[in-house]
Parts: C-alpha cells; structure tokens; sequence
C-alpha cells in the first residue's frame, strides 16, 4: 500500500488502528507501524495530523522496545535453565530436543 | 535407492510445467531413470561404510544414565590407532589435529584408558574397539558387586554382609559396563574391514619423524545419537507428554517374558493362595548382557545354568508321570536378573499381589542353579542365606537332601557367614523367610573371568568338537562339558525329586541326558539354526537374539506380538506330551472334552523330518508351560524412581552407522568456503553494475527491434 496516494485524515486512522492493535498482545502491529510510518512522522514537512502520527510512532515504539526487553529475558532463562527445571521445564516446552538434557 | 531419489527430486524441482521446455526435461528425466542406470555416485567415493559395528547404548534407571551418546549428526575424529597406554597422550594432548578417533585393541580396553579418554572428552571423538576371536585372560566390564542395591542384604538385613562387604563376587569387574562417556564406543571384529581402516592410517595418518602427518587426514565417523537423556522419571515423563507435536518415545522400559513350567499343572485363571498346595521351586536366569549392544551369550553366566534345568525338567519327566510326588515342582525361569532382578522381582511381586497361579505361602523351599560350569572332578557348592538360616530348620532339611544326592560331585558348604551370591533367591527372601539354596561352582569370588562380557562364550566352557564333523554330527556330539552339565543335571533333578517328596526307591533311576543336554549347548552358543531347535519351534523363522533381554520396541516399530522364545519351546518339549490333535484342533483346545486351555498350553512344533520324505512330521505339545511378563513392578506401579524394583530402561535411537573417509584441514574448508562466498558477491555486483548501465552497454546503434515478450 503506497502512503503517497493517501489523503492525511486516512493515514492517521491507519496509524491508529495499527496503534490500538498492538495491545491486543500484538508487538508486530507497533513494529510495522513504526517501520512505515517512521518517514510520515518524522522526515516529511510538518502537517496537520503529523504530530498524532508522531505521538502514535513514538508509543508504539516505546512498546515495541518493552515487549523485545521482555521477550528476551524470558527466552534467554527459558534456554538457560530449561533443563534444570526437569518436569516443569518439560510441561513448558513445545518440542523437546532428543538426547540432550 | 540413492538413483531413485535423486530421480525422485530431479522430477518434483521440474514441476508439473505445461512449456514444452519442461516437457522434454521431464522426459530425458524418465528414461534415464527407468533405464536403470548404476550411478556412479560421488558419496560411493567418498565413503566407505563399515558394516560388522556394535555400538554401546544408553541405558537409564532411576538416578542415572549409562553408556555411550554420539552427537545427532555423528562425531567425526582422525583415526588413531593405540599402541600403549602411554601413546594416549597424542590423542589426548600432543596430537595437532583433534578431536581423535582411538582405534583400541581388546587388550587396551581397560579402565584407565577409557577413564582418562572420558575426562578429556573434547579431544575424543569416539572409540572403537577391536574385538579378536581368542580371549584375554580375564575381562569383566560389570561391577565386583553385580545388583548390590536390589538384593536382600541391605542396612536392615544382614548389614554387615550388604554391598560385598564379606565377599567381593565378582573381583575381576571394571565397572565399564556402568560408566557414562558421552562420545559413542562402537567394536569392530578384526575382519578386513578393521584391516582395511588400520591401512588407511598407516597410509595417511602415521606421523614420520616426529612431525605432524599432513592433511588429508584418514578419519572415522560414528552415529550412535540416543533419543533418551538424564534418567528413567525424566524418559518416561516425555514418553507421556502428548500434546506436544510430534509426540516421540524415547524410551523403553527393559523387560521380556519370564517361562515357568511345573510337574502338575496349574489352572491359569484361578490366582492366589492355594490351599495345601506347597511347592518346590527350582529356578535358573535366562538373560546376560555385554559392554556392547546385544552381542551376549553369557556361556558360564546364564547357559550352563538354565540348560542345567531343562536338562533336570526333562529326566523328571518320567518318574513324575509313574509316581507323582507329594508336592508340586515349579521350574522357573527369570529373565532380566542382570539389570536389578526384573524377572523375579515381578514374579515376586505378583505372588504378593495375588497375580499368579501360587502365592508365597505356597512355596516349601527354593532351589536356584547359579553358573554351575564344572569340570568333572571339582566341587559344587550349595550357597544359603545366613540370616534366614539361623532362624529356620526347613532349611537343614533341604541342604540334606541335597546333601544325600550325592553323585560325582563333591558337594560342599561355604563358610556359615558367608552371604549369597547374587541370585533370584535374594528377591524371594526380600519378601518372606524362604529356605532356599543356590547351587554354584564358585566358593565365594567368581570364577567365571568373563562375567556379563562378550567373551563369555562356547570357547569359555571348553565346548570344543573336533574338526572333522558336520553342523548336523557337531549337534548330536556330546562334548564334555555336555557330560559335566548332566551330570549337575541329574544331582538336581534327584534333589528336587526327594524335595518334593517322591518315592525315596525311584530316585536312583532319575538321570539326565546327555544327548539333550549337548544339543542345548549347541543351540544356544553355536548356532541356533539347526535341525533339532527347528524341529522344536512353531515356524522356521527368524530366531530370536539370546542373553540380551528381547526389547520389542527400538526404531520406528514395536512388534506387536514377540514371538515365544526358544526356552518357552523347549520346556514345552522337554515337559510336554505329544498328543494326536490337530493343528486347528490346537489352536482351539477347549472344543475337545479332555482338554483345556486353561491348564495347558497347546503348542503345535514342526517336528523332525522323517528319513524318506520332505514333509515335516508336525504334531501338537501339551504341556504346563506358561509366559508370564517379565517387565519390572516399578513400571506397573509408575513408580519410575523405585528404590526397591528395577528402574531401568534402554534409550531409542533412530540409526546407527559407521564410516571412515579422508578428511581435509579446516584451513582447507574455510579457504573453499571463503572463495565461494567472494565468487558469490563478484556476482552479484558484477550483475548489478550491468543491470544499471545497460543502456550503455548495450548501446542503440542497433534498430530498436520490436521485440514482444
């Protein structure tokens, strides 16, 4: 989908929705948003929606860096002490690796 | 298979195009592939694959794991091969090109080597052993002390004879067997195979001169990855697990069948206590096991024991059916006693629990044949528990009778504190105070040198035949170890007879026989193809793998119905009747008035070939022979961490293989891969940089040709 062709009243609602989204445990949707709508916020020369664009990227933004600082924690203990935690670790696990601990 | 493969492939990456390109691609493909063309494929020259390998595998109980784990895409080495304990510093520290392959002889297979390959595992990629056709003089990879922790002595029975306190039994043991490395050891026979691999060292690896042999270097590759992992609890609770996506056994629990057989038979539905039945239980172990997957056949261990039994079965035959003594005679046969007693602890457990055909009230005394190898002349000696003895006259009365049955043997008692040996008694006495007595050629240590190794075959009972004879006369030779086991045979089988209270006139007419005895021997530790145990069996078909207990689930595929083992058949054989039935009247027994299987098993045998005809002169046994589950009581009860039962379980694997090829030096492998990726980059920028000055390059001096795509 081409920005470009958008009138600036639909790209605040697509940002919106996009912004909204990402609650719903969804960190990929404040990725995306982040991503596309970095040039709309902050390169282009100022208009009217740009500062809700701006505060919505820079929200969205905000989450994104916490769901990544959370994801990471949790997986790097997961791999680290999986096979320590023996049956817990076990119930926890999707597929479990053959012949290792 | 490796053709149509590729074929295979080649089709599908085609695709199911309609452009006439395709098309006549898709065609070459075919008729190359169906013309049958031998592709010389470049992994042929490559890698040799080594075929005649045993591997050493994972087993796990309840606190810890044992042998041997690969990595999953195998563990490659320079190949090494060992001169002396003090060449293991090239593997293990000198040498420049790690990790290392040590190729071992048998005579260098011992502890402190494998000890000090463990502890610099980084360096060693695996082990293979060389295995000769003579012996060493003495090698054991058991523990000196075989199942200290299942048996009856413990802290509050007899403490001071528990953990081989007073006798060590088995001297000579290593502990190999019991030791975990986690690189794989695989044994290869000295073969050409084994010649062909020391070749390719010399040719390439030998360092000249004390300077580093040059790459390419001549290397091993071993897989052996087991599925299973930390111990037993930990393999059965991912068996369980089921709602992962692809739901895997990696494990299972070790176990067969146990066969038992009496002299009157016993209704099979109706367990439990039975009233003024006493019962004379004579028992022999089935099983045995090696350092390496399989190759057991426990010759002093376990043979000479159970075929001591069969033997004495057999001439009870006779006297039984013309005067049936007082009591009953149960012959018991357990399987699974090297791994903590599985066999008899569940036989044990189920007299406890009212899940067979007697309970252990029922039982009057036990007479158990240990590894009983004599050579005629040396003496037998009769093993008690101390501590049930000083409590127990009933006790005194079976040594006597023992005692009275006194034949070439010299019969002998060892010292009154001395423990018993490892045994299937012990498990009986763990449960109640049965008089029993453990017949043994040892007086206290072993003196088997080979125990529980896979050099405890026919060479360690002396059977020899002389050269000259046929497979078919080697049977029917009777060899002189044959004559020293009737001879045991016939000692047991009068004891029993004047055990169970027969007719004291009829005892000296009890003999074994010989001949039945050296086709047993044959059959297990020769060659167990052969006329007499076909003749036995229900179907020429594949006959089972001895001494290892049968597990039925390894791979991919459980057999849904283990075949009876040959034991199973002989007894049957041994203590059965022929009967008239035929063959659907076997199968269903019970539409016949006298019959009934309940109290019979009815087994149709092959029979032997008579002289003038092809046909096989098949007929239908009768016998009181029963299977009962040999799997450990833990396992029912789901008590994977049982301190009292056996706990243990063999690993699953999904292939095992050996191979050798030359290897090149890492530098090598870096440099190719480096050029291949900097090839791979030129390329790109090369395309880019004519993609965005096509125009130029291209230039329009020429007409602008109406080209339509």
């Amino acid at each position: 989908m081409n920005l470009e062709r958008l009138p600036n009243e639909e790209k605040l609602t697509l940002c919106r929705k996009y912004y909204l989204g990402g609650f719903a445990f969804l960190p990929f949707l404040w990725l995306v948003n982040v991503v596309w709508f970095f040039k709309e916020a902050f390169v282009k020369p100022t208009y009217t929606e740009q500062l809700q664009i701006k505060t919505y990227v820079k929200r969205s933004g905000l989450g994104l860096l916490l769901w990544v600082a959370v994801l990471t924690t949790w997986i790097t203990i997961f791999q680290h002490f999986r096979a320590e935690w023996g049956e817990v670790g076990d119930y926890l696990s999707f597929t479990i690796p053959l012949g290792i601990p | 298979m490796k053709s149509h493969a590729m074929c295979s492939n080649m089709v599908r990456c085609l695709g199911d195009g309609n452009t006439s390109l395709q098309k006549l691609a898709t065609s070459i493909v075919f008729f190359f592939c169906l013309s049958d063309v031998s592709c010389n494929s470049v992994e042929q020259k490559i890698y040799v694959e080594l075929n005649n390998t045993v591997p050493c595998v994972r087993l796990l109980n309840a606190t810890h794991q044992i042998g041997c784990q690969s990595s999953i895409s195998g563990d490659t080495g320079v190949i090494h091969v060992l001169e002396s304990e003090a060449d293991l510093e090239w593997p293990l520290s000198k040498g420049p090109n790690p990790p290392y392959m040590v190729l071992l002889e048998s005579s260098l297979f011992t502890r402190s080597i494998m000890m000090k390959m463990k502890n610099e595992s980084n360096r060693v990629a695996g082990v293979a052993v060389v295995v000769p056709n003579t012996s060493p003089p003495e090698f054991s990879p058991h523990t000196t002390c075989p199942n200290e922790n299942t048996g009856v002595y413990s802290d509050n029975y007899g403490p001071n004879l528990a953990h081989c306190n007073t006798t060590v039994w088995n001297p000579r043991g290593n502990g190999l067997s019991y030791e975990e490395f986690d690189f794989p050891v695989f044994s290869l026979k000295e073969d050409n195979e084994t010649e062909f691999i020391k070749q390719c060292y010399l040719d390439h690896n030998r360092a000249v001169n004390g300077s580093a042999p040059q790459y390419p270097l001549c290397a091993m590759q071993l897989f052996s990855h087991m599925h299973a992992v930390t111990n037993t609890p930990t393999c059965m609770r991912r068996n369980d697990i089921n709602f992962s996506i692809n739901p895997e056994m990696v494990c299972d629990p070790l176990g067969d069948y146990n066969v038992w057989g009496s002299i009157r038979p016993y209704n099979d539905t109706v367990f439990g206590h039975k009233e003024n039945e006493s019962v004379v239980i004579a028992a022999a172990r089935l099983d045995s096991r090696a350092f390496f997957w399989e190759v057991s056949t426990g010759a002093e261990g376990s043979v000479s024991g159970f075929v001591t039994l069969l033997a004495a079965a057999q001439a009870l035959r006779e006297v039984t059916h013309e005067a049936p003594p007082t009591r009953n005679i149960l012959f018991a046969f357990f399987q699974g006693e090297t791994f903590d007693y599985i066999g008899s602890s569940r036989m044990v457990y189920d007299m406890e629990n009212g899940k067979f055909v007697i309970d252990l009230d029922n039982i009057h005394s036990v007479l158990e044949i240990g590894q009983v190898a004599v050579h005629s002349g040396t003496n037998l000696f009769l093993h008690s528990d101390p501590v049930s003895r000083r409590n127990n006259t009933v006790n005194d009365e079976v040594r006597e009778e023992l005692f009275s049955s006194f034949f070439v043997f010299l019969l002998v008692e060892p010292n009154v504190s001395q423990p018993l040996p490892p045994s299937s008694l012990q498990r009986f006495l763990r449960a109640q105070p049965i008089p029993g007595i453990v017949l043994a050629d040892h007086e206290s240590a072993f003196n088997n040198r080979y125990y529980e190794s896979f050099y405890d075959n026919a060479a360690n009972l002396n059977l020899t035949y002389p050269s000259d004879l046929s497979p078919e006369e080697q049977l029917e030779f009777v060899t002189d170890t044959a004559k020293s086991l009737t001879d045991v045979a016939t000692v047991v089988a009068r004891a029993l007879y004047k055990q169970a209270g027969g007719n004291e006139s009829l005892v000296n007419n009890i003999k074994a026989d010989p001949k039945i005895v050296t086709q047993m021997l044959y059959g297990f530790l020769v060659s167990s193809n052969n006329s007499w145990f076909q003749a036995c069996h229900k179907h020429t078909g594949r006959y089972g793998v001895l001494g290892y207990l049968g597990l039925h689930c390894f791979v991919f595929f459980c057999l849904l119905e283990p075949s009876p083992p040959e034991y199973y058949y002989l007894l049957a054989n041994l203590t059965g009747a022929a009967t008239n039935l035929t063959q659907s009247q076997c199968q269903k027994p019970d539409e016949l008035p006298n019959e009934s299987r309940q109290m019979y098993s009815y087994l149709w045998v092959q029979g032997i070939v008579p002289p003038n005809s092809t046909e096989r002169d098949s007929f239908c046994v009768r016998a009181s022979v029963r299977l009962t589950k040999a799997v450990s009581p833990a396992f029912e009860l789901g008590e994977y961490a049982s301190k009292d039962y056996s706990t243990w379980t063999e690993s699953r694997w999904k292939f095992i293989k050996a191979r050798i090829f030359l290897v090149a030096s890492r530098d090598l492998e870096m440099l190719t891969l480096g050029v291949g990726v900097a090839v791979l980059f030129t390329s790109l920028l090369v395309t880019y940089f004519i993609s965005t000055k096509a125009d130029v390059l291209f230039s329009s001096t020429r007409e602008p040709a109406s080209a339509a795509y």
